[in-house]
């Protein structure tokens, strides 16, 4: 037995008052001039043993009461008896991502397990402290009827959660509370893939309740990607869907891109398709990969954002070197570029503006010349030591590239760029603000870049998405995932056009799935896309032991019958308050006393 | 005759309700003991009236004033047609009893329980000068015998009316002894009346039962009719006092510490066991015994009293 409330045993020191008024001698002041004292001292002879056992039990009585009022007030509790539970610290751990959506039996399962709560929650009494911690992240504490009300309200999380970090969170909450009755719940499908690592809840007991019965088969979309984010206007839609159980092996989609739909067919589970296009529409445009609905509809669709614009046209310097200039041309030739003045491309000491790709001169007696335009124009690098000999080059389609003479890139403390290729653990190539700056001279005696195959497409992919526009950024997120919004951004723009302002310090998606475009004022400067995890569409369950194995902890028990789930929620170890009794066995013991001291000899006696 | 100054006595403010109904201390707060008495004695007689009792008097005795409820056939209707007065002709059985009236005067009958209450002894006063009173009206020769732990006052028998303020006059005399010795009481009353008559005693018998064990039986042998009532306060009965106190004997340095709420029980089981043993006691030796407690109308005991005159010619 222990005890809630143990400093009112100090009440039990009252107890000797009973015994010290009996074996004191009293000191009475009263005195009553009475003519049948005789009565009086007759009464007392004859009864003198029934008034010492009355005397005695009487005491016992007294000293008993006084001990169970202590006792009550220190509020025990133990093994033995009692009724009701110990005030207990109960989390409960609701998982309502997106995969308990899923209808079974022709409800979502999301409700089965709100229902299941309640019916937890019912059970608590007022010196329970209850936690309702959804697999989301949010936290409701309060009394039972605000958790109840927190139950009702709590929606489908349109992600996956964090099940592990939102179990150790519950964890922590239940041993802050420090009441005798410590206990997780949690209510869950058993997704496999919501239990991604283990977690470890110590002494802290966990009950887990999961649905009996199989995952149903589910169908989705687990990939919706524009390549490259800038069209101008030639792009691809790079799609998969995943499938479980029948009829999962395949799926019919939909792409659309604006509100129009680009493509429709039927591929194989797990298996990419590209559609490719060159729609005519311009600017920033949201696109979605939708298939047939099942009864997980949450990922049955997903979105994607792609920025479609013209061309990008070139001004092209002859010091470029004809080996630029022929790529050029096949670049105009197929559309991706134009001839014009919006981006240069040149060798460094002939160029006039940026944005420009520019290269080392092929003459080293232009390098001084070629650091001061590159200072003229603002680029944040001179050319250093001239290096040869041949080396490797590494980066982005930059395999099999060698180099065999280049100039050392040296920053100035403008320094502001991003390193594309490396020679040797130095920078080759560097990109920045509307310039691209390449250490060497694009000539075969300077590297075997002009001459590879990638040379092409990777200077079309120059010029389209680095030089020939304002960059853009396409932010992929999951539902409500912290993100950093690019510097200067005011708001976020939904679907029906409406400007949702954030605080840039701390912005999160939206908890709905789709495309938003970031705002600079009445611009868009890019898109944040709001998809499911990929495998959250996975409904697979795990069996007891393996949910059981995940969850470490000294007493972890998975339940399917929710009957048990419940009973077991407020066991704490099967100790329960004993108040209730010691305040009957106390009305009782009153009871006695007073029967006693007014007429219960008496009647005992007589009978 | 009657005496002029008890018929003309006004009636208690009470009304219609019987004095010898009434609480003893209300109504002893309303005159003297003998006008007392004298309301008492009429209600008493008339009580009796309304019962048809057979052979209650056969000889013309007095008048008295009609009252509601007194049956028309004694109705003096002479009287009626000369002075226009209601008058009522009482008889009397013709008698010539002697009878002794006993009181305890001692300290212990001095005490009441409560102050809304009589002390046994006025209460006993009152009840003696009611008693006296009645059997005087029927022309019984009636003496009184107080004492304590001497003889008192001692009046002989007489069955004038006069004779009755004479005995209140004794029962005003000083008293108050520590103990009483009734032995001595009663055989002085024995030898007042002589031949066999009536002793009545009026004590709370606060003493030894052998005290007067054998000079009842000694009474009751010389043929008289005795009856004995023993005075209690409702307090002795039971007691009510709360918590704990140091109770004093009035006549004695006995002195008892009790705490009421242990022994209240008790107590009253033993008063219940004395009341029986002297009612066995009193009843083995012919004598007619009962308790009265000083909150009972004074008509209770002065009936018992009477039963025992019922029984003499």
């Amino acid at each position: 037995m222990s005890f809630l409330a143990p400093i009112w045993l100090l009440l039990v020191g009252a107890a000797a008052v009973p015994l010290l008024l009996h074996l004191l001698k009293r000191r009475i002041d009263l005195r009553i001039d009475f003519p049948a004292v005789r009565y009086l001292l007759r009464a007392k002879q004859d009864h003198r043993q029934r008034l010492r056992v009355q005397n005695l039990i009487l005491m016992a009585l007294r000293i008993m009461a006084i001990l169970l009022i202590a006792l009550a007030a220190a509020r025990p509790i133990g093994w033995l008896g009692g009724t009701g539970h110990v005030p207990t610290a109960l989390a409960i751990v609701l998982d309502n991502s997106l995969s308990t959506s899923v209808i079974v039996d022709g409800a979502p399962l999301i409700e089965r397990l709100r229902e299941e709560a309640r019916g937890l929650v019912r059970g608590a009494n007022s010196s329970d402290r209850l936690w309702l911690v959804t697999a989301d992240g949010r936290v409701v504490s309060g009394d039972r009827g605000t958790v109840l009300d927190a139950i009702d309200r709590s929606d489908v999380f349109p992600g996956r959660g964090d099940l592990p970090a939102v179990v150790t969170r519950a964890a922590a909450l239940v041993r802050s509370a420090q009441l005798p009755g410590e206990r997780i719940t949690v209510l869950t499908d058993g997704q496999a893939t919501a239990w991604p690592r283990g977690v470890d809840v110590g002494n802290i007991p966990l009950s887990a309740y999961m649905p009996s019965g199989e995952a149903p088969p589910n169908r989705a979309v687990v990939l919706a990607a524009a390549r490259p984010d800038r069209w101008t206007p030639n792009g691809t839609v790079v799609l998969r869907t995943n499938g479980w159980g029948p009829g999962g092996d395949s799926a019919t989609y939909r792409v659309a891109l604006g509100g129009r739909t680009l493509a429709r067919g039927t591929m194989r589970a797990n298996e990419e398709a590209i559609v490719r296009a060159a729609p005519t529409e311009r600017g920033w445009q949201p696109g979605s990969v939708e298939i047939a609905p099942d009864e997980l509809r949450g990922d049955d669709a997903r979105y994607f954002a792609v920025w479609l614009g013209n061309p990008p046209s070139v001004r092209l310097d002859a010091t470029a070197g004809s080996f630029v200039q022929t790529a050029v041309s096949a670049l105009v030739g197929s559309g991706r570029v134009a001839l014009g003045a919006d981006v240069d491309v040149a060798s460094a000491d002939a160029a006039i503006k940026l944005p420009a790709l520019l290269t080392a001169p092929s003459d080293p007696v232009r390098i001084g010349a070629a650091n001061r335009q590159l200072e003229r124009l603002g680029v944040p690098w001179r050319f250093g030591a001239r290096r040869a000999g041949e080396s490797a080059a590494h980066g982005d389609r930059m395999e099999g590239v060698t180099v065999a003479l280049r100039y050392v890139l040296e920053p100035s403390e403008r320094l502001g760029a991003d390193t594309v290729a490396t020679v040797a653990g130095e920078p080759w190539i560097v990109g920045g603000e509307r310039y691209v700056l390449i250490a060497s001279p694009l000539i075969p005696a300077g590297t075997s870049l002009p001459i590879s195959a990638a040379f092409v497409p990777w200077l079309g992919d120059v010029l389209a998405q680095q030089l020939g526009g304002e960059a853009g950024r396409v932010l992929a997120l999951a539902p409500g995932a912290a993100f950093r919004p690019p510097h200067g951004t005011t708001g976020l723009e939904a679907n029906d056009g409406q400007v949702l302002p954030f605080d840039p310090a701390s912005v999160r998606a939206p908890m709905r799935q789709g495309v938003y475009f970031l705002r600079r004022g009445p611009t868009r400067v890019g898109a944040v896309i709001v998809n499911a995890e990929p495998e959250e569409s996975d409904l697979r369950r795990l069996s007891d032991a393996a949910l059981a194995a995940r969850i470490r902890g000294r007493d972890v028990s998975v339940l399917r019958d929710a009957g048990a789930w419940r009973a077991a929620a407020f066991a704490a170890g099967n100790r329960r308050p004993l108040g209730t009794l010691l305040l009957v066995l106390l009305l009782l013991v009153v009871a006695a006393e007073t029967f006693i001291a007014r007429s219960g000899l008496r009647r005992i006696r007589r009978t | 005759m009657t005496d002029p100054s008890i018929t003309a006595a006004a009636p208690p403010p009470a009304g219609p309700t019987r004095a010898d109904l009434l609480d003893p201390a209300h109504l002893a707060s309303l005159g003297r003991i003998e006008i007392v008495a004298r309301w008492v004695v009429e209600g008493f007689l008339t009580g009796l009236h309304r019962s048809p009792r057979k052979g209650f008097s056969v000889e013309f005795a007095e008048h008295r004033p009609y009252m509601p409820g007194d049956d028309l056939r004694y109705m003096d209707w002479k009287i009626l047609a000369r002075a226009d007065r209601w008058m009522i002709k009482q008889f009397e059985e013709e008698t010539n009893l002697r009878a002794a009236l006993v009181l305890d005067v001692s300290k212990s009958m001095d005490w009441t329980g409560s102050p809304d209450r009589l002390t046994k002894l006025s209460y006993a006063e009152h009840l003696i000068a009611a008693l006296a009173h009645l059997l005087i009206r029927q022309k019984d020769a009636v003496g009184l015998v107080r004492f304590d732990d001497e003889l008192k006052s001692v009046l002989s028998p007489r069955a004038r009316s006069v004779h009755f303020y004479r005995l209140v006059r004794t029962l005003a005399e000083p008293h108050g002894g520590k103990a009483a010795r009734i032995s001595e009481a009663l055989f002085r009353a024995e030898r007042m009346i002589r031949r066999p008559g009536m002793i009545i005693v009026v004590s709370d018998l606060l003493f030894e039962p052998k005290d007067i064990d054998g000079p009842v039986k000694s009474l009751r042998a010389a043929g008289h009719n005795v009856g004995v009532l023993q005075i209690m306060d409702p307090s002795e009965r039971a007691l009510t006092s709360a918590g704990e106190a140091i109770f004093c004997d009035t006549e004695s340095d006995l002195q008892v510490s009790v705490s009421v709420a242990d022994v209240e029980d008790a107590y009253r089981e033993t008063v219940e066991h004395v009341v029986e043993e002297w009612r066995t006691q009193f009843s083995g030796a012919g004598v007619e015994y009962d308790v009265v407690t000083t909150d009972t109308p004074f008509g209770v005991p002065l009936r018992k009293a009477f039963r025992v005159r019922e029984n003499l010619p």
